[in-house]
């Protein structure tokens, strides 16, 4: 079948292949235990997968995951998206929606800030049905239109979730016209969430994240205040919201 | 109805229905086979193994005396046929064709010692096992929506007492209404069947409550046939029905059936007159008891054979099992069924399985004279299914009312066609 055993037996693991990656480890001895990786067996649509990614360990001061690192490793261009954690995080885990081409590892790193580095991979099928037809994935309406859902109150203490939606083409610049013209590339590229003066959580999304990017993440805020989230493309257009946060 | 083979070959070449080449001689397998579910897979690997073997003695275990197809459910909500007409029975696969039906439900299966224990209490001993399950709700899939919530929001995906119940609340809605659908990510059964139901749905509003709207709110950015459709509402029914993209908002996370309401992702409340909730799925409890299932709640199987892959011997057909790109479609099941009674036939003779090939068929009707189509034909190539090149493909957008109007008849001619080949005297 499709399946096939993906990982454990393969003499060079994968991120070595990858030179982003092997950055990120850099001289560090990786494990490959505590980070999961939420991801359908198939996919029908491979335009827009649903992927979630997390750590489970503790978010203090003293040791907290300071950021993940998404690679699809059979894309075009292997990088998806960077995710940035602080304390204010709570919880470093995120859920989004990304492109995968083809049956592939889905291959991610996990950065400790006692500089453990973490990596983990996970197969996913994908086989396009023949019911299906995705001529307009492209399509967007609204282009830098922002939607965001913020907890009504926060627990002190209790991470919140936070989810948020812009729509844009992401439009990945391999992509030719019927004339054979190169279509620009257009992405949003940094995502950024702050309470207070404090960055809370940051993204770094490439061509691989999904059409109108979708990220869910987590904060803890100490107080009430206001959360600012600002998306900005790469022709340096921003998008900014505004939320009230309630913490009592 | 007495057909002739010469006929009934005549009607399935018409609608693409043959699935893989019929041996010259049946050779006189023997043994017991035991199908578990009367639907379009396991009816069909139940007719058709008697068909390859008449020695096979052949059990069917299906619980309904009436099996009312999901296919063309759409027509009778929309008030187009009425419910009897999607009734198939089975006294034609027992009298005909020599299946022994046995109205009980399979409640365990043994693959070790090869054999199924039924609700009544028997238990069949098996040489071969067909399993078509079907599938079953998510009922911890979206919150809110249990078992007790389908009672007043229904389903109607598996057809029944659902389908009777959506259709009174139709009928009892005043005009002005807003039907409300919620429609699931992939994958699920018969991928473009939310959208047939809208746009009948909205045919039977058109003629008899004009200022109600239809509104299907979606956790899918793109679906089947989904220019065709558009093309087709835009046509037909004006601005009556509206589709929200998951990313417009339109993924429903929270439902209140009492309330008749739903909730959004970003925290919409939307109130319904009807709410037909459409919620996320897997394969047949039955798989799973099994043991047949992965962590999707689908059933892996191998492509060549159509056996789970937990259990070989195990044959799985139809939406339980995951066989992408073929879709969880009657017609895939169909096909599917043919090619494991061929299977099987050669198993216990002893012979190689033939080479399998498979068919999809799938008509949709925007309105009763409005057909759209969609394509398939499959082989296996290096060990995984896969959709030859050219070989189907979706009918013209833009293609003109004669064009719909033949396709419409043709869906007609597909249902009588396809229905026939299972539960009739076709084959």
């Amino acid at each position: 079948m499709l399946a096939r055993p993906s990982g454990a037996q393969e003499a060079v693991p994968w991120w070595r292949d990858v030179e982003s990656a092997r950055t990120l480890v850099g001289d560090a001895t990786p494990s490959t235990e505590g980070v999961w990786i939420d991801l359908p067996y198939l996919s029908e649509d491979g335009t827009s997968v649903a992927l979630g990614v997390g750590v489970d360990r503790p978010m203090t001061q003293e040791s907290y995951v300071q950021s993940l690192h998404v690679y699809a490793l059979k894309n075009p261009a292997p990088e998806v998206a960077d995710y940035f954690f602080s304390p204010l995080s709570g919880r470093a885990e995120i859920a989004t929606r990304i492109r995968i081409n083809e049956t592939m590892p889905i291959g991610v790193i996990a950065r400790i800030s006692t500089g453990e580095v973490i990596v983990a991979e996970r197969e996913i099928l994908i086989v396009t049905i023949g019911c299906l037809t995705n001529a307009a994935t492209y399509a967007t309406t609204d282009v830098m239109r922002t939607r965001v859902r913020v907890p009504e109150q926060f627990t002190p203490g209790v991470p919140g979730e936070v989810t948020t939606l812009i729509n844009h083409p992401m439009e990945t610049g391999l992509r030719t016209t019927l004339a054979g013209e190169t279509i620009p590339r257009n992405i949003v590229t940094r995502f950024l969430a702050s309470v207070g003066f404090a960055t809370v959580f940051e993204a770094r999304f490439y061509s691989s994240v999904a059409v109108n990017p979708y990220l869910r993440f987590f904060i803890v805020p100490p107080q009430s205040g206001e959360l600012v989230l600002r998306w900005e493309e790469d022709t340096g257009l921003a998008a900014i919201e505004r939320r009230p946060i309630l913490v009592g | 109805m007495t057909v002739t083979r010469r006929s009934a070959i005549g009607l399935l070449a018409a609608t693409g229905a043959a699935a893989i080449a019929m041996p010259n001689v049946a050779r006189g397998a023997t043994g017991n086979v035991v199908v578990i579910g009367g639907g379009f897979g396991g009816a069909t690997a139940a007719k058709y193994l008697r068909l390859r073997s008449p020695e096979l003695s052949v059990t069917l275990i299906e619980p309904a005396e009436v099996f009312y197809t999901c296919p063309f459910s759409n027509l009778y909500l929309g008030g187009l046929w009425e419910f009897e007409a999607i009734g198939q029975r089975y006294d034609v696969l027992a009298s005909e064709f020599g299946v022994e039906v046995v109205r009980d439900r399979a409640d365990d299966v043994d693959v070790v010692a090869r054999t199924v224990r039924l609700a009544g209490g028997a238990s069949l001993a098996y040489d071969a096992l067909v399993m078509s399950p079907g599938i079953d709700i998510r009922w911890d899939g979206l919150e809110g929506y249990g078992e007790s919530a389908a009672g007043t929001a229904p389903h109607a995906w598996k057809a029944g007492p659902q389908t009777e119940l959506l259709r009174a609340q139709l009928e009892a809605m005043p005009d002005g209404g807003t039907f409300v659908m919620v429609a699931p990510d992939n994958p699920f059964r018969c991928p473009p069947g939310p959208y047939e139901r809208a746009s009948l749905v909205a045919n039977y509003f058109k003629t008899h409550k004009p200022a109600s709207k239809v509104l299907i709110l979606d956790a899918k950015d793109a679906f089947s046939k989904q220019a065709r459709f558009t093309e087709g509402w835009a046509a037909l029914y004006g601005d009556m029905i509206s589709w929200v993209s998951r990313s417009n908002d339109g993924r429903v996370i929270r439902v209140d059936a009492d309330a008749l309401e739903v909730e959004t992702e970003f925290g919409q409340r939307i109130r319904a007159d009807v709410l037909n909730v459409i919620p996320p799925q897997r394969a047949g409890l039955i798989a799973e008891r099994a043991g047949l299932t992965n962590n999707s709640g689908w059933v892996p199987i191998n492509p060549a054979t159509f056996e789970a892959a937990a259990a070989p011997g195990v044959f799985v057909v139809g939406d339980a099992t995951i066989s992408a790109p073929m879709p969880k479609s009657g017609f895939a099941a169909n096909a599917q069924g043919k090619v494991v009674a061929a299977n099987i036939v050669a198993l216990l003779e002893g012979r190689e399985p033939p080479r399998p090939s498979w068919l999809n068929t799938c008509y949709s009707l925007v309105g009763p004279n409005y057909g759209i189509s969609v394509v398939g034909a499959y082989r296996l190539v290096d060990g995984a299914i896969t959709e030859v090149v050219g070989s189907g493909g979706v009918s013209p957008v833009s293609g003109g009312p004669e064009f719909r109007a033949r396709e419409a008849a043709n869906t007609f001619g597909w249902y009588h066609a396809i229905t026939n080949d299972i539960w009739g005297t076709v084959w």
